[in-house]
């Protein structure tokens, strides 16, 4: 009956996400993400029919639909990225350069393991697959996220709470598909309510943060020409050598 | 395997203990000095920084208060130069810190930059910041006197950063408009 009450709040909690995103015009800015709220709202309903009048196929349809959540949910990471960097070309190369040597190193990594591992790997069950594909998406969250930070790139408070949210809700997944597929005897008791209550906390932060369209703080056009790159480089150039001559100053003295 | 994480991690430990402490001191000291650099290379009360430099860690100074061969007098000249000489250093980390962070504010929005010049400039600063927090250390455990062996090494690093930022001219004249679109 609780678990029954969590997911009809959980849908409503959805629902209502996606018709204030309509009704304050987000999904124009967000489309992917809405899509995504969308598609997982309706997969919940096509999953609870088929339980209910169709339990024996209830395996598939769930890791079909859970594959599909995963691609369109890779496809926030993108939107993030391209939202967020619109107006910061310079910021946005580097993140596709430290994206590329972050999928780069993942795909060595899972080349380099011995043959019958990679088999071992890919008929592994498809938990694990699923855990490793959100760690993939939690590393690409954390580059970019890093890169926000350095270059100070302001989000807004929509942006801010579909990547707050969307970490959230990938790293409570990782977390409780590890307890799963290790611990299953000690997570048992919460397991019935554990991933929709942390899934509620998720879609509250998205209810709180995307009740109404924000905007986004526009930078200052500082830079336009390419001459201005080189320039401030030099100038960067400059006020290093003087700082570590200084420093070197010291300790010569 | 196991060895080699905890190296790294180890690693990454004391370089971040080194840069927030480096940090919380940097705050803390310009709280309580309440100074404001105004010209941020310029001239510090009167002094060109050079001079100011060799005056602070002046071996001249210690030996005149060695010559007084009073030893209460050492040790308070040695508790006020290390305190200069740690207001010295963090106030240069925190320009370090400000010329980094003026350069990606205005780097972020170029469309022609060039990741492997920034890449070094990034580790150049990292460099940079882990020497002041090494200075800092040193300063505080050993006094304002024993860093003569980091002398070599800021010399070299003040070469590396030449080197690396004169690159940039170079590859952005031979770039062709093309070649950066497609980058």
């Amino acid at each position: 009956m609780l678990t029954m009450a969590i997911w009809c709040v959980g849908t409503l909690a959805e629902v209502l996400v996606l018709v204030r995103g309509f009704q304050a015009k987000l999904f124009r800015r967000f489309p992917i993400f809405y899509a995504y709220l969308l598609f997982v709202n309706l997969d919940e309903f096509a999953r609870f029919f088929v339980y209910r009048w169709h339990t024996s196929y209830y395996f598939q349809v769930y890791w079909v639909t859970q594959f599909f959540s995963l691609a369109i949910g890779s496809a926030i990471i993108l939107e993030i990225y391209q939202v967020a960097l619109r107006s910061y070309p310079g910021a946005a190369k580097m993140a596709r350069y430290l994206l590329l040597v972050v999928f780069g190193a993942i795909l060595i990594k899972a080349l380099t393991v011995p043959s019958e591992s990679v088999i071992t790997w890919v008929a592994a069950t498809s938990l694990v697959l699923e855990r490793n594909l959100r760690i993939v998406q939690a590393l690409a969250i954390l580059t970019l996220v890093s890169l926000f930070f350095w270059y100070a790139i302001p989000f807004g408070r929509n942006l801010k709470g579909i990547l707050g949210g969307y970490s959230l809700f990938i790293g409570i997944s990782i977390i409780q598909i590890t307890l799963l597929y290790h611990s299953w005897d000690l997570i048992k008791p919460f397991w019935t309510y554990a991933p929709s209550l942390s899934y509620l906390l998720v879609l509250g932060i998205w209810a709180r943060t995307l009740w109404s369209s924000q905007p986004v703080p526009e930078a200052r056009a500082d830079i336009r020409l390419e001459s201005d790159y080189e320039l401030l480089v030099a100038s960067t150039r400059d006020q290093f050598r003087r700082a570590v001559a200084r420093l070197g100053w010291g300790v010569r003295a | 395997m196991t060895l080699y994480l905890a190296l790294v991690a180890a690693a990454a430990f004391v370089i971040s203990v080194l840069l927030l402490r480096a940090g919380d001191e940097e705050s803390e000291d310009r709280a309580v000095s309440g100074t404001h650099s105004g010209n941020r290379f310029g001239p510090v009360n009167g002094l060109q920084p050079a001079e100011l430099a060799s005056r602070i860690f002046s071996q001249k100074d210690r030996e005149f208060i060695l010559l007084m061969r009073s030893s209460r007098l050492q040790r308070l000249y040695l508790e006020e130069r290390r305190k200069v000489a740690l207001h010295w250093v963090r106030r240069i980390s925190r320009e370090v810190s400000q010329i980094m962070r003026n350069h990606r504010l205005r780097s972020r929005q170029s469309s022609n930059l060039n990741v492997t010049v920034e890449m070094k400039l990034f580790f150049l600063y990292l460099e940079l910041r882990f020497l002041c927090g090494m200075l800092l250390l040193l300063i505080q455990l050993f006094g304002p006197h024993a860093l003569l062996n980091l002398a070599a090494r800021t010399g070299e690093l003040y070469q590396q950063i030449g080197r690396a930022l004169s690159e940039v001219g170079a590859v952005n004249r031979t770039a062709s408009p093309g070649n950066i679109a497609a980058s």
